[in-house]
């Protein structure tokens, strides 16, 4: 491999107008066209195809189809491809990052106790509501009925079958 | 491979477009890019006599018999490195008998095979030489 490469170096290596295949001295024939245009091919194979005016990417051996459907990259991109994801230290609207932080390293002990906190300090709430409401249920005058929300709306009522 | 009766295109501005191949001067029978030829005119572009008079240029008509240099070919040549080389068509170059060229341009490429067979005013007429 390394005196090829040594080799590559040192001479200035054609490519084949058609199959995209490297030309070695004295190898192969150069095809000057009536507009100047210059065409090397590196074999017989190669030329008269092109003069029979086909189209390299149709033939799956050049580098022109091999390159146009994607063959033989997949091992590169595949290497190349390892996505990493980044993390961000970012405050979000209405916390800031050091309520964020602090709430993160918060220990599960301090938790829990604030949870037990808060708990309790709900149960103590609705214990006072429902006592309020109990309170106003008593005041309030009799004649209340229970209205749902369909007959406060004035809708047509079915009649309740009392018995079955 | 330009022999007897092979036709070849003008490309320089001597007024001929295309001419014929009536003598190869070299003890061969095919001749190469680099080889000198005897061709007769077979179409020219019209020459008007009244403003032909200041032109240094000689006039070509149809019919002239002249020396022509061979510029391209479409049989391949084979070049020092090894490579072939093939042109679209085959190509001259008018010369007078001094063995300079005709006209005053040459429109197109030549072979480099013309700088190693010495026609040095040829090569620095042409805007391309491969």
């Amino acid at each position: 491999m390394d005196q090829s490469k040594a080799i590559e170096s040192l001479l200035m290596l054609e490519t084949c107008s058609f199959s995209g295949y490297k030309i070695y001295p004295s190898r192969g024939r150069v095809f000057i066209r009536g507009d100047s245009k210059t065409f090397r091919f590196l074999s017989s194979k190669t030329a008269s195809l092109f003069h029979q005016d086909k189209n390299p990417r149709k033939f799956a051996w050049t580098v022109i189809f091999r390159k146009s459907h994607r063959k033989g990259i997949k091992e590169e991109v595949a290497k190349k491809r390892t996505r990493r994801n980044v993390k961000y230290n970012r405050a979000v609207v209405g916390v800031s990052w050091d309520a964020i932080n602090a709430r993160r390293n918060e220990k599960t002990e301090v938790r829990s106790a604030a949870r037990a906190e808060a708990v309790s300090k709900a149960k103590e709430k609705r214990k006072e509501e429902a006592a309020k409401r109990k309170a106003a249920r008593v005041n309030a005058p009799q004649g209340d009925q229970k209205l749902s929300k369909q007959q406060a709306r004035g809708a047509f009522m079915k009649v309740k079958p009392t018995s079955r | 491979m330009i022999q007897m009766k092979s036709k070849l295109n003008v490309i320089d501005n001597s007024g001929a477009i295309v001419a014929e191949c009536i003598k190869v001067l070299k003890n061969a029978r095919w001749a190469s890019v680099g080889d000198e030829i005897v061709v007769a005119v077979k179409k020219a572009r019209p020459v008007s006599d009244s403003t032909s008079s200041s032109l240094s240029a000689a006039k070509i008509r149809k019919g002239d018999v002249r020396r022509a240099v061979i510029v391209r070919t479409k049989k391949e040549i084979r070049r020092p490195d090894g490579r072939y080389v093939r042109f679209d068509d085959n190509a001259c170059v008018l010369l007078n008998n001094q063995q300079q060229p005709l006209g005053t341009r040459i429109l197109g490429l030549v072979s480099a095979e013309l700088r190693y067979k010495n026609w040095v005013k040829v090569v620095s007429l042409a805007p391309r030489v491969i």
